[in-house]
């Protein structure tokens, strides 16, 4: 009797555990082709670098929010031409092309965040949860919140919030949980699409900050390459590294030094905050950048076209 | 029997591992109410047990140009105060806590160099403590 009353439990907390794990979600399965990540791949092979070293890189790049922040900067209006389409979600059939396009609708719904452009918000945020329902993780996006925020135009922080944690809450349980693969691809999608939005602004209106921004991204651009190369055993993220590779080397001409200066404490809006009174400059071509815009922007073509 | 017992214990375990989950959500929500006229950019979780000597560290990328402000919240229950302390290549640029003792709600980084950064955090006096690290940006 108490070995059935066990068993009993065991099956509850089982399906119990199933059901968190799944919860909100449409409980849709990806569909499986060649381009498949096999899970082997990850967990046989050791990782040229450690987790906590990984986890360490993937937090570090994760930002869009500052680069939509920056071109909104510059003054530049809003261009609907510049966002990815929503209309081949679809055809995205592996976790490799779900991951990276989340990382693309995710860094172009900061992009719409930024401009307050509510309205164009919800089919960019039904392409992200259909493809974080695909990938499990459709549990940390709220999308019935940021849906009413969207529509009824409220309050524009807690959008922004929301919207942040939900991607910050889904890397983090990535991480947390062996999927650091899915984790680094979301990343790469949303940094590859942050410098696609830069560098489309740029060809419009070359601002200084935005190029310097441009330019200083190779400092993150090494990091990338570290992560994606632990996963190069798999073809698709080997190709995905040559593609970036690609942009590495148009960034070898980019040159960053920086000339000390003396900090200072200093009370800003009563917060007590250091000023670092340094300079970092960063020498780069017109030539070099051009040359940096196409290898973005076919990098960019192959995510948005898998 | 003792399968049943150990069972509900795993249960049990797990419940209290969610409900903990989930009060350091809501305190990552309360505390971004904290920020201001800041956006959030990225919220970090610190759980300490009392005497520890190893603090817990972060890393992150800023951005040339832009202002970085810090807000510390710190769990009930506990009774560490978090001490976090922001630094670039071992050298601390700015802490919460100031030399009197006391400990200041949020602290800026107006940040020159693109680069790594590190965000170390301890609890005052090696107490148990368990906080939530908001980083936000000020908007030019």
């Amino acid at each position: 009797m108490n070995k059935r009353i066990s068993t009993v439990l065991a099956i509850l907390i089982a399906g119990g555990s199933l059901l968190m794990v799944n919860c909100n979600g449409d409980g849709s399965k990806s569909k499986k082709d060649d381009f498949a990540i096999p899970d082997s791949i990850f967990k046989d092979k050791p990782l040229m670098i450690s987790k906590e070293a990984m986890n360490d890189i993937i937090e570090n790049i994760s930002s869009p929010v500052e680069m939509a922040a920056l071109i909104k900067s510059t003054g530049v209006p809003f261009n609907q031409k510049f966002l990815a389409s929503t209309k081949n979600v679809d055809n995205l059939s592996t976790d490799f092309k779900q991951a990276l396009n989340l990382g693309v609708y995710g860094c172009d719904l900061g992009y719409l965040n930024m401009y307050e452009k509510t309205g164009s918000i919800i089919s960019n945020m039904q392409a992200i949860k259909k493809l974080a329902d695909q990938l499990r993780i459709g549990h940390f996006f709220d999308f019935n919140t940021i849906k009413r925020l969207a529509t009824n135009n409220e309050n524009i922080d807690s959008l922004m919030y929301i919207s942040v944690s939900s991607f910050n809450n889904m890397d983090e349980y990535l991480r947390e949980n062996n999927r650091s693969d899915i984790s680094s691809l979301l990343v790469t999608g949303m940094w590859i699409e942050g410098m696609y939005l830069a560098c489309q602004v740029v060809k419009e209106a070359p601002h200084k900050d935005l190029v310097e921004r441009i330019g200083d991204s190779k400092i993150v651009l090494s990091d990338l390459l570290l992560i994606l190369k632990n996963y190069k055993s798999n073809s698709s993220f080997a190709n995905l590294v040559n593609e970036i590779e690609k942009i590495k080397k148009e960034y070898e001409n980019v040159v960053i030094h920086v000339i000390p200066g003396e900090p200072e404490m200093v009370e800003i809006d009563g917060m007590l905050t250091f000023k670092d009174n340094s300079e970092q400059v960063i020498d780069i071509s017109d030539e070099t950048l051009a040359k940096i815009i196409t290898a973005i922007e076919n990098t960019r073509t192959m995510i948005i076209n898998l | 029997m003792k399968n049943v017992i150990k069972i509900l214990s795993v249960l049990l375990l797990s419940l209290t591992i969610n409900q903990s989950f989930a009060q350091s959500d809501d305190l990552v929500n309360v505390c971004a109410l904290g920020i201001g006229n800041a956006t959030y950019l990225k919220d970090f979780k610190v759980k300490l047990p009392a005497n520890s000597t190893t603090p817990t560290k972060f890393s992150v990328i800023l951005n040339k140009g832009n202002m970085y402000k810090f807000v510390v919240c710190n769990a009930e229950g506990y009774e560490g105060k978090a001490v976090i302390q922001l630094s670039e290549a071992n050298n601390v640029l700015v802490s919460n806590l100031k030399p009197d003792g006391t400990f200041a709600e949020a602290v800026g980084f107006s940040c020159a160099k693109t680069g790594m950064y590190n965000i170390m955090c301890s609890f005052k006096n090696a107490k148990e403590g368990a906080a939530v690290i908001i980083m936000s940006y000020i908007t030019k």
